[in-house]
């Protein structure tokens, strides 16, 4: 199969509730998921307790001597890295001479609003500046290019809950400019009380598992992880030799400038992403194999992609796996792109977690039971806050 | 160094700070090439403390979006917003086509007072009444999204955060994005604020050797007044340009760690020096003797997007054709060409120049042709 355009994705690496790699991440999907509970690593004052997926403590993260000093946000994408950039081969020597850049979303990797030292602040106390220090050293783009020394561009993208998406598309534009050969892009994002309580003030957090399209689904549940993708051109993979998982074949990004959280209920602006990302390929429907969707389980996301599914992609299978990951803000797209890929390995998707009874009022439902798929594209699309719409494009191809 | 060839055309300014608001209000404050900060009080575990600010004013904006549809955008939004018109205005932009434009944001630190104004509404009153209004608008892309909702921009909505390299970062996206024919302009710029937290950090961190004022040419010597505003521009391709005031040609990046510096001798220079001595070493260590070079951070104050103002100045130059003399109290250093009084503008080219702490480079060059 020839593309106009392609990249090359030679490495991914993957970490969350469901597991410390992506192949026991996978293992989890097709067995018996991973199941939210109560945070363990800070506490609320709600009258009922929301659950989150954690990233078991268990799970040591990198970090060593150094854990104090950056978020775990950065724990979590490093941790990944590792991970994507053993699986493509790339070695210490290889980091170094070649160029390549570092495009990472986050969306609490980059707050400044350390807690317990703003409390002191406001009491007009001298509060330690450790956390302001932690903050200042922990942007995951820059941990990681000063980790491996890398010498291309870094970037940490902020598009609230798209940001994964948007860096593994935007770090491909990169290779397109010839700036760099390849590209760490991915996502990370750790649990934080400021964020729990930001979203259950939102009313849109689910106190029981989510039920993403659900006839009965209350809303969210959060989560941490992160993932990354080496994307690499074609000539530098060729030189190495070395085999791809997957191929990026599009990226589509567009805005809604509707409402600051909640998306256009008629689903243009996802629609445009979906169209560009396809367009670059031109990639008809007959070759999807499935679409892994944002699937949050709140009423107007799920509303809103299921009318536009519909609409653009019927009877194509879809998923959503925020039932076993729960919602990881600026890692999700990421983590998304990574089950994509390896979705489109295994020629199938998992059930759609905590689907169970379809919603009359949706026109699209997902699957609710472990599908083989046909078809050599993947598709993974995200929506944020902002009304961002950021859509991906992956083949199945073996080079 | 790694860099992205391009030219993007530069249609229109927008510029709010300390200095004002607009294009000509920059313009006068660089002829007059002073700008006074004004104070803040922060109540702190030393006492009061009084620091120097150079505050950003917004109430310009009103005379864009009624003052009902901005009672829930916070300051941060609110001066990105008002640098958006300003620079849609400046450049003549009719509203026909929202699907053709981008927003791209650098941003420092984000909605800082959002931010801890949320962590208020939990401190004051429980996490039970958090604000959810204070919560969507601390997230980082908060102010593009606004502008987007403004402007009507639905293209590809992008905010970067990378300290003192946000803005040559987000750049590139922005470059990328006209040259993929993603869209077809693109609102680029940089946002940040001040807040009193950010403020006593900056006390305790970097404490100020220069009461009597900022003197960015004095390298080895701290004296960063904080500063908080934006400066936005409409970019294009240069075939669907407006009337340009110049042309972004290239974006370098780097680190001095993998690599030494190499700026063409003929470009006129205006470093990002803004009063911390932290980065102020690499200035001194990396621009060659004799290079005519210009520092304006006495204008806005320090700020991760500094290298924005640093873009409009530069813009503004190459469009009259003369060099802005440094603020007055800028200083001076021997080693280089320090431009004082204006000066014509030939045909070379000005590189925005930015370093950080930890080495990092980002520099920007802009032509007239």
């Amino acid at each position: 199969m020839s593309y106009r355009s392609f990249l090359p994705v030679t490495g991914v690496g993957c970490i969350c509730a469901a597991g410390d790699n992506l192949s026991t991440c996978m293992k989890s999907f097709f067995g018996k998921g991973s199941h939210p509970k109560p945070p363990s690593r800070f506490t609320g004052d709600h009258p009922v307790q929301y659950p989150v997926f954690e990233v078991p403590e268990e799970i040591s993260l990198w970090g060593g001597g150094r854990k104090q000093e950056v978020f775990r946000t950065t724990q979590l994408a490093m941790t990944s890295a590792q991970e994507a950039i053993s699986d493509a081969g790339l070695s210490k020597k290889e980091l170094r001479d070649r160029r390549i850049g570092v495009c990472i979303g986050t969306t609490v990797g980059s707050a400044m609003n350390n807690e317990a030292f703003y409390r002191e602040f406001r009491k007009g106390l001298r509060p330690d500046m450790k956390p302001i220090l932690k903050f200042l050293n922990s942007n995951p783009a820059q941990v990681i290019a000063d980790e491996f020394g890398l010498t291309g561009p870094r970037q940490t993208v902020v598009n609230a809950c798209s940001s994964g998406t948007d860096a593994i598309g935007l770090g491909a534009l990169w290779i397109r400019a010839g700036i760099c050969d390849a590209v760490i892009a991915g996502g990370a994002d750790e649990l934080s009380r400021i964020t729990y309580n930001g979203f259950i003030s939102l009313m849109i957090t689910d106190d029981s598992p989510c039920k993403p399209f659900d006839r009965y689904r209350r809303g969210l549940n959060l989560g941490e992880g992160a993932a990354v993708l080496i994307l690499e051109s074609d000539e530098s993979r060729r030189i190495r030799n070395h085999p791809a998982q997957a191929v990026l074949l599009g990226y589509g990004a567009s805005c809604d400038a509707y409402h600051l959280t909640a998306p256009d209920p008629e689903g243009k602006g996802l629609k445009r992403a979906i169209a560009a990302a396809l367009k670059e390929n031109n990639i008809t429907t007959d070759r999807i194999a499935f679409v892994n969707v944002h699937g949050t389980g709140t009423h107007d996301n799920d509303r809103v992609e299921s009318k536009v599914l519909n609409e653009l992609l019927p009877e194509i299978p879809f998923f959503s796996t925020k039932g076993y990951t729960g919602h990881t803000l600026g890692a999700a797209g990421a983590i998304e792109a990574a089950f994509t890929i390896a979705c489109l390995q295994a020629g199938e998707i998992p059930v759609s977690a905590g689907f169970n009874i379809p919603d009359p009022d949706l026109p699209a439902r997902p699957v609710n039971e472990r599908t083989l798929v046909t078809g050599d594209v993947g598709i993974s699309e995200s929506l944020g806050f902002g009304g961002n719409n950021a859509v991906l494009v992956f083949g199945k191809c073996r080079l | 160094m790694p860099s992205l060839r391009t030219r993007i055309a530069v249609n229109g300014i927008g510029a709010v700070g300390g200095f004002g608001c607009g294009v000509n209000d920059l313009e006068k404050s660089l002829s007059d090439r002073v700008c006074q900060p004004g104070k803040v009080e922060i109540i702190s575990g030393e006492g009061v403390i009084e620091l120097p600010v150079f505050n950003a004013e917004t109430q310009r904006l009103e005379s864009y979006v009624p003052k009902r549809a901005l009672r829930r955008v916070d300051h941060f939004s609110r001066i990105a917003v008002l640098g958006g018109y300003l620079a849609l205005e400046d450049a003549g932009y009719a509203e026909t086509s929202s699907g053709n434009m981008g927003i791209v944001v650098a941003s420092g630190y984000g909605a800082a007072q959002t931010t801890f104004g949320f962590l208020d509404t939990i401190i004051e009153a429980g996490d039970g009444c958090a604000s959810p209004t204070f919560f969507s608008n601390s997230v980082h892309n908060a102010a593009a999204a606004q502008l987007s909702i403004f402007s009507r921009a639905t293209g590809p909505n992008i905010t970067i955060s990378q300290f003192e390299m946000s803005v040559p970062s987000a750049l590139v996206t922005a470059c990328q994005l006209l040259a993929e024919k993603m869209v077809d302009f693109v609102l680029f710029g940089g946002v940040d604020e001040y807040c009193s937290v950010l403020g006593y950090c900056r006390h305790r961190l970097f404490p100020n050797e220069k009461p009597e004022g900022m003197a960015p040419l004095h390298l080895n010597q701290q004296s960063a007044i904080v500063g908080e505003g934006s400066a936005f521009f409409l970019l294009s391709r240069p075939e669907d340009s407006i009337s340009p005031y110049c042309f972004i040609t290239n974006i370098i990046f780097g680190n001095l760690r993998c690599e030494d510096v190499s700026l063409p001798p003929e470009a006129f220079l205006i470093l990002g020096a803004d009063g911390h001595k932290c980065c102020g070493r690499h200035y001194a260590e990396q621009i060659p003797c004799g290079s005519r070079v210009a520092v304006y951070a006495n204008l806005y104050g320090s700020l991760p997007i500094g290298p924005a103002f640093d873009m409009a100045i530069a813009a503004l130059s190459l469009k009259s054709g003369e060099i802005f003399g440094v603020p007055r109290q800028a200083g001076e250093n021997p080693k280089w060409q320090v431009i004082h009084h204006g000066e014509k503008l030939n045909r070379e080219p000005i590189y925005c120049v930015k370093f950080n702490e930890n080495g990092d480079f980002g520099f920007i060059a802009l032509e007239r042709e």
